[in-house]
């Protein structure tokens, strides 16, 4: 009788063990993964598929980065699959959903490495998320894996190949370019996490080697929006060039602030070096008139084979939504880092891990996003073409192209 | 002096901000009683509605209009639905209010593509005279500030209406004994909130572009904005979220921008320890 009260009682309201038996659903749903997808081998081989896995933030702060790199994976794989394959067997693709979020992808990537045994992986946006899933990767999961976004260097780790430019080739050309075409005083506004110290430390010394001078480098919390005092204190100090690793959502509203206190009328140059054709989103077209950027390919390059790739990606993804195969968030390295491993795999006439990592230590290809590129030996690093291109009434010009650029890493 | 005036001003757009984003949260942890979790995502569904009749082409100033009475609407389906179960339980108010953010921002975040959108201000340009420069749309946002602090001000305390949410706030069963609907004032006062956070919503994204995430740092702003000026009065968190936003935009010209950020908190919690009920609550 006492226990039917009290369970009347208790009907409709929260208890400690429904709210534990709840959360213990929601942490099996979300451990076993709800964001993963397998694209099958289009035909069967005595040997199996050769599986390759992309893990990448489809969901989350970094989707927009994330969508476009799963995408262009799939394209190329489409590719080489439409092309018979590589040494005769079909590749299978595994898709999983880091969701931004690291922890989530610590479990998704073991998956991919323990319970599928990919081949190799491919993916991880932002370096945050490269750190926490290399370990699991080339570590105990003893795979190859391969990192496409532009960073800010030093990932010498074996079995770990970078296919996205390095602070030396996106600041090698565009520092000097600034100091001639801006000036000599140099703001570096920048958001407070690895990539920004990094790459500033090597932009101030390629600033100062080249006769101009960091008058403030300031780092602000990520999710800022408000840059009252650092647009001042760049007025102020009379700043000829920013150049900015602040990232959105501080990014557009800081634009936005410089443009309203008269920065560009004044004759300031901005540059951000991740700024792509997504980028155009950001801000209204006079707000970031002359913004210059560094980056592996744009939209505009005079490359045919780029053309090609940036028609067939349309040709599938146009209709869908808004977001575009462009450089600055890893999905040219994505597509050169398939491509890289391909060549290897072809040299190796295997898929082991140490054949592989040997031919892709020297892999190269002729064709990509932007133009050929090449593995330097012994540095995990590719050289590749690099493009300064400037803002101009919402679309970017090229204004400099220089060839297969030396990443300067790991050597 | 042009150097004074610039940091008033900068100072003062943010702050009148912040109380924008307040007042609706305000409103409904004051006047019922549950903190609403979800208030950055009616911030999110505001901006979203005024960029969609940017992309639809139609006036930007409609899109001002509109956003407050869609989430509104919006407020009053989820409150009839769900949230008027959570009354009797404030926790679970502020977890349940939380989930319905989290599937409103990523349905959102599905929508926008998951990225940042710029959407032209209703009033672009500049106000110029010699070195200052200010942002017109800026200045709009002070001005309809002003306006909507008074306009609420008066219709809580001044009106009828007021009269039956206050009371049913201080004592539900005698409001209900006396003939009013709590649950219709409920209904009401949520979607009141809910439209001065569309509001609020639709004038900060041609400032700070429209993306999925954006109500969170104001969530979590707002909420100490509240705990700090305390709940039960309508001035309470107004006052809170001028201090909060005026400390959050004029620490950065003093210190670190780094430090700044952590500073706001460590002053608020500081605040909130000295007077726990908040700087101007009143005794309920």
């Amino acid at each position: 009788m006492s226990n039917l009260i009290k369970n009347n009682q208790t009907k409709g309201q929260l208890t400690r063990r429904s709210l534990l038996q709840s959360a213990m659903w929601m942490s099996g749903a979300v451990a076993t993964g709800l964001g993963s997808w397998v694209f099958p081998a289009k035909w069967s081989h005595a040997a199996g598929p050769i599986k390759v896995g992309i893990a990448t933030d489809l969901t989350g702060a970094i989707s927009f980065g994330g969508i476009p790199c799963s995408r262009i994976a799939k394209l190329a794989i489409d590719q080489i699959n439409a092309d018979g394959g590589l040494l005769g067997r079909p590749l299978e693709m595994y898709l999983e959903d880091t969701a931004s979020n690291e922890q989530i992808a610590v479990g998704v990537v073991r998956k991919l490495v323990q319970r599928e045994r990919v081949d190799v992986v491919l993916g991880g946006i932002t370096s945050s998320m490269r750190n926490a899933i290399k370990g699991i990767i080339v570590g105990r999961g003893r795979t190859l894996y391969i990192y496409p976004q532009l960073y800010e260097g030093r990932e010498c780790t074996p079995y770990l190949f970078n296919t996205g430019p390095t602070p030396a080739q996106q600041c090698d050309k565009l520092i000097p370019w600034l100091i001639a075409n801006g000036g000599k005083r140099f703001a570096l506004p920048s958001a407070n996490y690895v990539w920004p110290h990094v790459l500033n430390e090597y932009a101030r010394k390629s600033i100062e080697e080249n006769g101009g001078e960091v008058v403030m480098e300031e780092y602000y919390p990520l999710d800022q929006v408000e840059y009252g005092a650092t647009v001042k204190r760049i007025m102020d100090e009379k700043i000829d060039v920013v150049f900015n690793t602040v990232i959105p959502p501080g990014l557009g509203p800081f634009i936005k602030q410089l443009y309203e206190a008269g920065f560009l009328k004044r004759g300031g140059r901005l540059s951000c070096v991740y700024y792509d054709e997504n980028a155009l989103n950001f801000n209204t077209p006079q707000e970031m008139e002359g913004l210059a950027s560094c980056l592996d390919y744009f939209q505009n390059i005079e490359d045919p084979f780029s053309s090609e790739l940036q028609a067939a990606y349309q040709k599938r993804h146009a209709h869908k939504d808004k977001v575009l195969f462009s450089a600055g968030s890893g999905s040219t390295g994505m597509y050169r880092g398939v491509k890289l491993w391909e060549a290897a795999v072809k040299e190796a006439g295997a898929v082991d891990r140490d054949s592989v990592a040997a031919a892709m230590d020297h892999a190269k290809i002729a064709n990509g996003p932007g133009g050929p590129s090449e593995m330097l030996p012994g540095t995990y690093h590719c050289q590749m073409n690099m493009y300064i291109a400037v803002a101009k009434g919402g679309k970017y010009e090229i204004v400099s192209k220089a060839d297969q650029v030396d990443p300067k890493e790991c050597g | 002096m042009e150097g004074v005036f610039q940091v008033f001003f900068s100072v003062l757009s943010y702050t009148s901000i912040m109380v924008l984003v307040v007042l609706g949260l305000g409103v409904i942890a004051s006047m019922m009683g549950i903190f609403n979790f979800a208030h950055g995502e009616f911030l999110l569904l505001g901006g979203y509605t005024f960029y969609l009749f940017h992309i639809w082409g139609l006036p930007p100033w409609l899109g001002i209009v509109a956003a407050p009475i869609v989430v509104a609407i919006i407020g009053v389906v989820l409150e009839r639905t769900i949230i008027h179960r959570f009354y009797a339980a404030p926790i679970v108010a502020m977890l349940g209010t939380y989930a319905i953010g989290m599937i409103i921002r990523e349905t959102v975040r599905g929508l926008i593509d998951g990225m940042y959108w710029t959407v032209p201000a209703p009033i672009v340009g500049m106000f110029v005279a010699g070195d200052i420069s200010v942002s017109k749309w800026r200045v709009a946002v002070i001005v309809i500030t002003i306006l909507v602090v008074t306009g609420s001000y008066l219709l809580v305390n001044r009106t009828n209406f007021g009269l039956r949410v206050r009371a049913s706030l201080e004592n539900p069963e005698l409001a209900r004994a006396s003939g009013i609907s709590t649950s219709q004032i409920y209904a009401s006062t949520f979607a009141f909130g809910a439209a001065l956070a569309g509001l609020a919503g639709a004038m900060m994204v041609p400032l700070f572009t429209l993306y999925a995430d954006m109500g969170l740092r104001f969530l979590i702003q707002g909420f100490l904005s509240v705990m700090l000026g305390g709940i039960g009065t309508f001035e309470g968190p107004v006052f809170g979220g001028a201090l909060i936003g005026a400390m959050a935009s004029g620490l950065p010209f003093a210190v670190n921008p780094i430090l700044a950020d952590v500073l706001v908190f460590v002053i608020a919690i500081i605040l909130v320890k000295m007077k726990p009920l908040g700087l101007l609550a009143k005794g309920r």
